[in-house]
């Protein structure tokens, strides 16, 4: 009986230098090394923050005590925690909606190429390149009922006060939604353009609607961009701090205290880290919870998109 | 049979140890579990005194670019001529600054020797034991210069920076914390052109403050009487609001039967604070609750507001030549006095203080004693505005300053006696404060006056008391 070897075959051209198996073994690791490090990174804020909201760590006590869930009964007790909690989803979803609205619309219409459309999508993009605090700074300037310039152009006097306590909460989502409706428009545009253009050829030379295509054709197959959008925005004003910070520091009375001004107020103002954190931690439970939910739908959609799952 | 493990099985048993051996140092490294004691340095300075004893050495200040400061970095060079110790200077803008101070200290590195302080901060970073009792420097003549008279200093604002950190301790008791080197007091700044022209006086009582502000007020002239902060922070509080809540009688606390017990509850003290938010919404700036004090000085300079009633040297750069609208128009006022007569008045100070953790404490001292003495005090001065906190500097170089400023000495000189934090110390003092603010905020608007300072006073005297 004889027996065939199999050999190895090998690409023709320069013989490429042999690795010993030792190192071969350790790549794997050395490769992920640098992982490693970044997750360590991400979680030590993070660990430190949770140990924090365990302690009763303030500059008042600098030599603090485990005192377990003693913050989380506290600030669960406290009628102003839920205030915030009410104002920040307040901010969150009123925000998010507008702009998402806002910025759907505007992607569709510069889709519709144009000379005009195209130095919008230029001009489009400034809000976005100025940081938050100095959208707050301009807007409060803007605001101010003595030498602004909206009371002035709209005609309101100076006794109209856009950061009365009915109105500051509704203010500052409009400069928020100044700053981020162009991030939307971007991002549903692109989304946009790279869609095929087969189905909806196809549906003109059948008669179809624009609003028929918009509604059963472009919506759908949009829709995972949109979410992205959402996702992004939510998130992000869930976490709101700066431009609300500038304009009314979280006033008047607590009309405008998000939980992130709430946490800032405990942590540095008032120098009760312990209370921060606890704070920060809550925060991030609702964030987590909520982007996890998002994620789930966007997957969902996306499945959907593809075609993969049914209505 | 030994289970071999998988590479992911590996990797992440590796990244759990990992994890756990990074996170247990890390976290009692981070300053929680603990504080190091830092002993007072001024013992280890022994012999005569002589500027050049830490001659080659370096300081490290951490400040704001505040007036007080640019009036004194010209003269940095001189200082480091008179000592050979060199001086680095990091600025942080005033917005940041508190936070960055509050993390530096907590973490206790000691980067930063000296530091500017406002003396309400004194309460929170003292107790820790953050900052050094500069009372053993003052003390020691092998550390302090004999021609420094400590005692020139007003009396107002040595106290104002000293306390003992025991409830129910007034101010003045115990270590002296930072060393006061610029203040201001809060007093009435004016458009005296506009008065001149229609014959009109400033208001010397309350009762007839409240009425002059409103009789000036024209909404559709964009013109306003009188404007005062009003934001979110504690800040609202300190300036016009406690200086004449302290001149009509009332007070923040009293100590009685071992705990702090609020006074802002009092029906009379009610009364005077309903006043006082009807007046900002009736003869105040409309966004009242947003104002902190660049926009009072500012609607002053354009000519919106008439009166201001805020620190004297928060108003005072508004009429230098050009650099407002209404330049050359203002003028001072110490304000309404209180219905005995009081001009009690709340100061700030800017302070410099050395930090405990401090790596060069002798030539932090021998920086803070120079900043802080007449010599330099009296050539800062005139280079850019701030009231002196020396008794000789003000009767010397200062007056020569204010010749085209009318009323600012008169005003001065009518209140600095009754200068002082009008306060009473205690750790809580700035979310306290804060809740205060808020608490004006609310009634501003709508809010019962008697209802709301009732419930703030209650949580406010239960946060006091831990």
């Amino acid at each position: 009986m004889t027996t065939v070897t199999k050999e190895r075959p090998t690409a023709p051209g320069p013989e490429l230098p042999t690795v010993p198996d030792s190192r071969r073994r350790l790549r794997p690791y050395i490769l992920s090394l640098p992982a490693l490090l970044v997750v360590v990174g991400i979680l030590y804020p993070f660990v430190l923050g949770a140990y924090y909201s365990i302690l009763n760590y303030a500059a008042a006590n600098p030599n603090p005590e485990v005192v377990w869930f003693a913050n989380f009964a506290s600030v669960l007790a406290d009628s102003d925690f839920w205030t915030s909690v009410r104002i920040t989803a307040v901010f969150a979803i009123a925000a998010t909606v507008i702009e998402t609205v806002l910025g759907v619309g505007i992607a569709l219409l510069l889709n519709r190429s144009s000379f005009v459309g195209k130095i919008f999508e230029k001009v489009l993009i400034l809000p976005l390149m100025i940081a938050p605090v100095i959208a707050g700074v301009m807007w409060k300037l803007m605001f101010n009922p003595q030498f602004g310039v909206l009371n002035y152009v709209l005609g309101l006097g100076s006794s109209f006060d856009w950061l009365s306590k009915n109105l500051a909460l509704w203010s500052s989502i409009l400069v928020d939604v100044w700053t981020y409706t162009p991030f939307v428009a971007i991002l549903v545009l692109a989304g946009i353009r790279s869609l095929p253009r087969e189905p909806f050829e196809a549906s003109e030379v059948d008669g179809a609607s624009w609003w028929y295509m918009f509604r059963r054709l472009m919506l759908p197959m949009m829709w995972p961009y949109i979410l992205v959008a959402v996702i992004f925005r939510f998130m992000d004003c869930l976490k709101a701090f700066d431009s609300i910070f500038v304009l009314t520091a979280g006033g008047p009375g607590l009309a405008t205290r998000t939980l992130q001004i709430g946490a800032y107020e405990d942590s540095i103002t008032f120098q009760n880290y312990s209370r921060g954190s606890t704070y920060m931690f809550l925060l991030w439970i609702i964030v987590f919870i909520t982007a996890r939910y998002l994620v789930k739908v966007l997957g969902k959609a996306q499945r959907r998109a593809a075609g993969a799952e049914e209505e | 049979m030994a289970r071999s493990w998988s590479r992911r099985e590996l990797l992440r048993a590796a990244g759990l140890a990992a994890g756990a051996a990074i996170t247990a140092p890390a976290l009692s490294a981070c300053g929680v579990g603990g504080t190091t004691e830092h002993p007072n340095g001024a013992n280890a300075v022994s012999g005569g005194f002589d500027w050049r004893k830490a001659s080659g050495q370096t300081v490290r200040l951490l400040q704001t670019p505040h007036p007080y400061q640019q009036s004194f970095q010209p003269l940095l060079t001189e200082f480091t001529d008179l000592t050979g110790i060199e001086v680095v200077v990091d600025l942080v803008p005033e917005g940041a600054y508190f936070t960055k101070l509050n993390t530096e200290l907590a973490g206790g590195s000691g980067a930063h020797d000296v530091f500017m302080v406002g003396a309400y901060f004194i309460w929170q970073y003292g107790p820790p034991g953050w900052m050094e009792d500069l009372k053993p420097w003052i003390d020691n003549p092998a550390a302090t210069n004999p021609d420094y008279d400590f005692e020139d200093i007003f009396e107002g604002l040595r106290t104002s920076t000293a306390w003992d950190f025991q409830l129910g301790s007034p101010l003045g008791s115990g270590g002296q914390w930072a060393i006061p080197w610029g203040f201001e007091n809060n007093v009435i700044c004016y458009n005296k052109a506009f008065f001149d022209q229609r014959g009109i006086k400033p208001a010397e009582d309350w009762g007839n403050f409240q009425q002059l502000a409103i009789d000036l007020t024209d909404r559709a002239q964009n013109r306003y009487g009188v404007t005062f902060r009003g934001s979110k922070s504690w800040a609202t509080i300190h300036p016009g609001f406690m200086t004449q809540y302290s001149r009509m009688g009332f007070k923040d606390y009293t100590f009685a039967n071992g705990e702090l017990q609020a006074g802002m509850n009092s029906p009379e003290a009610i009364e005077f604070q309903k006043q006082w938010v009807d007046l900002a919404r009736v003869a105040g700036p409309t966004s009242w609750t947003t104002y902190e004090y660049p926009n009072c000085t500012t609607d002053l300079g354009n000519g919106n507001a008439m009166m201001c009633y805020d620190a004297d040297s928060a108003t005072y750069p508004k009429n230098k030549p050009g650099a407002s609208a209404q330049a050359g128009n203002l003028a001072w006022h110490p304000g309404p006095a209180g219905p005995d007569g009081s001009y009690a008045t709340n100061l700030w100070t800017w302070s410099l203080a050395m930090n405990s953790a401090a790596k060069n404490k002798l030539p932090a001292w021998l920086f803070i004693q120079w900043a802080t003495g007449k010599e330099a005090m009296s050539k800062a001065v005139p280079a850019a505005f701030a009231d002196p906190t020396r008794q000789s500097v003000f009767d010397g170089a200062f007056k020569q300053t204010l010749g085209a400023f009318p009323g600012y000495l008169e005003a001065f000189e009518t209140v600095v006696n009754s200068s002082k934090i009008q306060f009473t110390p205690q750790t809580k003092f700035f979310e306290t404060t804060q809740g205060w603010a808020v608490a004006l905020q609310d009634i501003y608007s709508g809010e019962d006056a008697a209802e709301r300072l009732s419930s703030f006073a209650s949580t406010a005297q239960s946060k006091v008391n831990v």
